[in-house]
């Protein structure tokens, strides 16, 4: 492909080649993604072999890229700009195609049938359709919806949501991919769709809030939908505000040492830090600790970008494995959560450790449903032994 | 018709503008517009021979008015006025047509700069054909300069306006003088401990007799115009140690020009939580180690340091916090501070991790390669982020010339901290009507040819509140500023601008909406006449009021509606 | 586009201190804007009389900008405040008489600032070309 018009259209004239991209990219330390290598390639050779460059399937668009690029010149979206144009050539890893496919014929990554969208409901109460109208719109999200694992969460948040006395509704079945994951994986025209069709659905529900599940979703329909008059939430947002107004407060005791792991499409992505933290904070008993690497330094978990559907070129040293590491030093017994793909990948990093007598991974959703004493817990169990964790510096 | 005679002067501004705009071609249009007899173009206008040439027109062709079509009037209108005065007309006769900025230096195509050009020069033409003439009024320059800030830009200019002989009020905001340069330790690329430079300077302005010093002082207010300053100083509490005291809380002091020497304030690299400061306590800042070395303790506790780290552009060429300037002094601060390390630990590994060094002015480079050569290495790898690991902290990066991931462990890491604009300096560019650049500092009336005047006649910028600069680019351009702040007080009186507003007592209608109007109490209604009255000496020329006059009765000399209207006119014949 | 596109002719009134040295900094940087505006220079945004923009837009002018400091940083403390209530004004009043009031532009642009003042020009003679020609000059024509 010929360079110039990228080089244009992504002004990487701007770059200063400081490094603090590559410097600060955690894939860059186990793997050949170097943006900044690749955006000097670009701006000193006319002509590049984009399918050289697989390595940029490795990119979680964490953003801390991005966030660190003291031009502004976004690296990570160059990223998936290349991607963009590996997807229009129709040579790209198998893996990412059929998830495309899936979102293009079911909805959905995973390429499930779009009548069991609703499957997460379970023997929990069916929450009312916002096709005839609702002030609180929940967007579930793709993998909440399907995956057993994380199906807890949108569970648990049904529930909160009518005992907060919300009027909140889903688009059941006619809920399609927000296209958060399609647009990263370069597939543009696709997303372009989604947004036209979602865009639609929901306004036509007339709701004046949108809360979803996902941070992925809470990305694309806050930043890429023009929604116009629609507010969009991030749950930990919106229970925030539940528990600042009085609509909804705890009163069973968590006695658990929780650290929080900031997912990086909530921080990163929207600086969102303080929500999550201030529900995990409201709940009695509960102790947070912090990582390290908290807030904007937060550690990606790899699942981003598309990463749950293309395994990248080093699939043996996982970041989530560094994550959890770095929890379990907190001596913490819970690794909380806000986001299902954290919760996937870092859930496997603590069996992978053997740390699961240790430390377990909580969506905050499920956190807050042992504080209400919500009988969604399928998963949970009693609460873990306190451990004391190995001794820290400092 | 008009009866006036106009001459119309084209300027080729040597090919800046005859490159693109037909010169001979707008001096013939202009010799057709109406009032004009006669229109010359010439390579320079603003020469001698220029200027002389407008002189001889006008007692030759008896004209009463000029135009001049060249640059910008706010460069050569005061040229022109003066030209025209010792011509023996009224300076406010002249107009400009600034065919330079806004035509051949921004629009390529030839003949439309051309076209637009005569437009400008007929709407100048029009104007200048309904000019009056105005008295020029005197204003005694009082013999006074106030300095705001006594760090060591403001230190240096006080001292310069005191040798002059004329009384300098240094106005400091803290209870001792030197700002910022007390906490240094050694200048470079000398070495020189800087509280000896400072201790001699700060003694030579205590004990000058010309010098006031205001401890604890901030100014509250500034009235006037050049020549004619009205400062407020309000005091808290009692002065003590150097210099004369002030026992009064506030006082007005009247002089006939200002020096801003406010500073800045240093980057808080909390605002780069990636780096960890204020988090590891073995991150500091080269303000901190700087003032480590002044004491002769690098805090360590005697275990010194094995391997340190100095990153550069800590807050400075970085859009992420709104800083996209150099600081211009890190990178020799850094280079000084490594040496000094250096001397200290010989036995230490010190690298400079940095994207780019830039080691100007004179001694400068000699001592980044000096440095070099006494073992402190240079990595080319801008850090990304600082993580704890152990008892030290690690360093995460790229050496971007290897294209190698960095991990390394320092026992102690120096941030390179920048420069930013004051946190006051928007309080003070109100009291000031000084204008900001973008980053924040105070902007010079022009980059090049009047780097430390301001907008405002009178003001003067000394030191960093006008940019980041290091201590001998602070003195020379504190200097500037007081030599500049001298030139009026040296004249003895300045010419006040006489374009104020004024009123027709047949048309006032006493309403008092222009009263109200004016933030500086300019007009006023005269009781026993029954009409509002300008005080010409407050009246600073804006012209709000004649928008709110209902009977149009108060009006803006020299911007006056007829005139403004003739000029829409010929901008749209 | 057509052969032959509609040229707008603008009238700007700019104010001394900010928006004319902003001009002014265009031209030092050589940044090349279209053609189409006309400067009147005047001390202060806040000395723009609405009448003057009457006489611009009757005169024929397809858009009139009045450039003066930002918000807070008048050299007169308030003059733009006060352009900005006048100009609301104003164009209230056009609109209600059934005039496109979104030919009349007010912008703030800093002495600093020549490549904002060259953009708002390219910006508005593009937005002034699509709109065509000011009605107001054919009525007076005829």
């Amino acid at each position: 492909m010929r360079t110039q018009p990228l080089v244009e259209q992504m002004e990487l004239m701007g770059c200063i080649q400081c490094g603090r991209c590559t410097g600060g990219c955690p894939l860059a330390r186990k793997t050949a993604l170097n943006i900044r290598s690749l955006i000097y390639d670009m701006l000193v050779a006319p002509e590049m072999d984009v399918h050289a460059h697989q390595e940029l399937w490795d990119c979680t668009c964490c953003f801390t890229c991005v966030e660190r690029c003291p031009k502004d010149v976004r690296p990570a979206e160059l990223i998936i700009a290349l991607r963009g144009e590996m997807v229009e050539s129709g040579r790209i890893p198998e893996t990412v195609g059929a998830a495309l496919m899936g979102v293009f014929r079911q909805g959905n990554p995973s390429g499930i049938a779009r009548e069991d969208r609703s499957a997460w409901v379970g023997d929990g109460p069916q929450p009312k359709a916002a096709q005839e109208g609702c002030e609180l719109l929940y967007f579930v999200g793709c993998s909440p919806s399907y995956d057993p694992r994380l199906q807890t969460v949108p569970r648990t948040l049904a529930r909160v949501f009518s005992q907060a006395g919300t009027d909140f509704g889903t688009l059941g079945t006619e809920e399609n991919c927000c296209g958060s994951e399609v647009q990263r994986m370069g597939e543009a025209g696709l997303f372009e769709m989604l947004v036209e069709e979602n865009g639609e659905l929901i306004r036509r529900t007339g709701a004046s809030r949108l809360v979803t599940t996902s941070p992925h979703c809470y990305t694309a329909l806050k930043n890429e939908y023009a929604l116009g008059k629609v507010e969009v939430l991030h749950y930990t947002q919106l229970l925030a505000d539940l528990l600042a107004h009085g609509q909804l407060a705890f009163d069973r005791e968590v006695p658990r040492i929780v650290t929080y792991h900031d997912p990086c499409f909530l921080g990163k992505h929207n600086q969102i830090y303080e929500e999550p933290r201030a529900v995990l904070n409201a709940i009695p008993g509960l102790q947070l600790v912090e990582m390290d690497r908290n807030r904007e330094r937060s550690l990606c978990c790899e699942g981003g970008g598309g990463r749950m559907w293309a395994e990248g070129t080093n699939p043996e040293e996982r970041l989530s494995a560094q994550r959890v590491e770095e929890a379990a030093a907190t001596g913490a017994d819970v690794l909380a959560v806000a986001c299902p793909f954290c919760l996937l990948t870092l859930e496997d990093a603590v069996k992978v450790a053997g740390l699961e007598d240790q430390l377990r991974v909580m969506d905050v959703a499920e956190l807050v449903a042992d504080a209400l004493d919500l009988p969604v817990t399928n998963q949970i169990g009693a609460p873990l032994a306190r451990s004391t964790g190995p001794e820290r510096e400092c | 018709m008009s009866l006036s005679r106009v001459g119309v002067y084209v300027c080729h501004c040597g090919t800046n503008i005859a490159a693109n705009v037909d010169v001979a071609r707008l001096a013939e249009f202009a010799r057709s517009l109406p009032g004009a007899v006669l229109a010359r173009d010439y390579p320079y206008m603003c020469s001698d021979r220029g200027q002389a040439l407008i002189r001889e027109d006008v007692s030759e062709q008896a004209l009463d008015r000029v135009v001049v079509a060249a640059c910008s009037p706010r460069m050569h209108e005061p040229t022109f006025r003066d030209a025209v005065r010792q011509a023996g007309l009224n300076p406010y006769m002249v107009e400009m047509a600034n065919i330079r900025e806004q035509c051949a230096w921004v629009h390529d195509d030839r003949a439309r700069a051309t076209e637009k050009a005569t437009r400008l020069v007929a709407s100048a033409v029009a104007r200048a054909v309904l000019l009056e003439p105005l008295e020029e009024r005197q204003v005694d320059v009082e013999p006074g300069v106030v300095v705001i800030g006594g760090g060591i830009a403001g230190l240096a200019a006080t001292l310069t306006v005191a040798e002059a002989g004329y009384s300098a009020y240094l106005v400091e905001r803290s209870g001792s003088l030197g700002g910022r340069v007390r906490e240094l330790d050694r200048t470079y690329p000398t070495l020189d401990k800087v509280q000896v430079v400072l201790r001699e300077l700060v003694s030579r302005v205590a004990a000058h007799p010309n010098v006031t010093i205001l401890l604890r002082s901030s100014v509250t207010s500034v009235d006037g115009c050049v020549g004619d300053f009205t400062v407020e100083v309000k005091t808290r509490g009692a002065n003590l140690g150097e210099g004369v005291d002030a026992s009064r809380d506030s006082q007005t002091l009247v002089v006939g020009s200002v020096i801003v020497a406010t500073g800045f304030d240093p980057f808080d690299p909390r605002r780069k939580p990636e780096l960890g400061y204020g988090q590891y306590p073995s991150v500091i800042t080269t303000l901190e180690l700087e003032q480590r070395l002044a004491a002769g303790d690098l805090g360590d506790n005697g275990a010194a340091p094995r391997r340190v780290a100095f990153l550069q552009c800590v807050g400075s060429r970085d859009v992420q916090v709104g800083n996209p300037y150099c600081s211009r002094v890190c990178c020799m601060v850094v280079a000084k501070q490594a040496r000094q390390l250096r001397g200290l630990m010989p036995d230490a590994e010190i690298t400079v991790y940095y994207s780019d060094v830039r080691t100007f002015g004179k001694g400068a480079e000699e001592f980044y390669d000096e440095t070099r050569a006494q073992g402190v290495l240079y990595r080319r790898a801008s850090v990304s982020e600082i993580v704890r690991s152990q008892n030290r902290v690690r360093l995460v990066g790229e050496d971007t010339l290897l294209s190698r991931a960095i991990g390394v462990e320092v026992d102690l890491v120096v941030l390179a901290t920048g420069m930013e604009a004051g946190a006051d300096s928007a309080s003070l560019s109100a009291m000031l009507r000084l204008q900001r650049s973008p980053d924040g500092f105070f902007l010079e009336a022009h980059p090049k040819l009047r780097p430390v005047d301001t907008a405002t006649a009178g003001v003067y910028l000394a030191g960093c509140c006008q940019g980041p600069k290091g201590i001998a680019d602070t003195i020379a351009h504190a200097k500037a500023a007081a030599s500049s702040a001298l030139i009026p007080l040296l004249r003895g009186s300045v010419q006040a601008d006489a374009a104020t507003a004024i009123v027709n007592p047949a048309l006032c209608a006493n309403c008092g909406l222009c009263v109200e109007e004016c933030p500086y109490g300019a007009p006023a209604l005269d009781p026993f006449r029954g009409v509002a009255t300008v005080n010409a000496l407050l009246c600073q020329g804006c012209g709000a009021c004649a928008v709110v006059c209902p009977a149009k009765a108060i009006s803006l000399q020299h911007a006056t509606a007829c005139q403004v209207l003739a000029q829409v006119d010929a901008l749209m014949a | 586009m057509s052969e032959c596109q509609f040229d707008p002719t603008i009238i700007a009134f700019l104010c001394n201190w900010c928006t004319y040295t902003g001009a002014d900094l265009a031209g030092t940087s050589r940044i090349q804007y279209p053609p189409n505006v006309r400067i009147i220079r005047l001390m202060c945004s806040g000395s723009v009389d609405p009448t003057y923009v009457l006489k611009a837009l009757l005169d024929g002018a397809d858009g009139v900008l009045i450039g003066g400091c930002h918000p807070g940083d008048c050299h007169y403390e308030s003059g733009n405040y006060k352009a900005r209530r006048r100009i609301i004004a104003l164009k209230e009043i056009l609109q209600a008489a059934g005039y496109d009031e979104d030919r009349i532009w007010v912008r703030w642009i800093s002495a600093s600032e020549g490549q904002r003042f060259a953009d708002t020009v390219t910006q508005m003679t593009q937005a002034m070309r699509d709109k065509g020609p000011n009605p107001l000059r054919r009525e007076w024509e005829v």
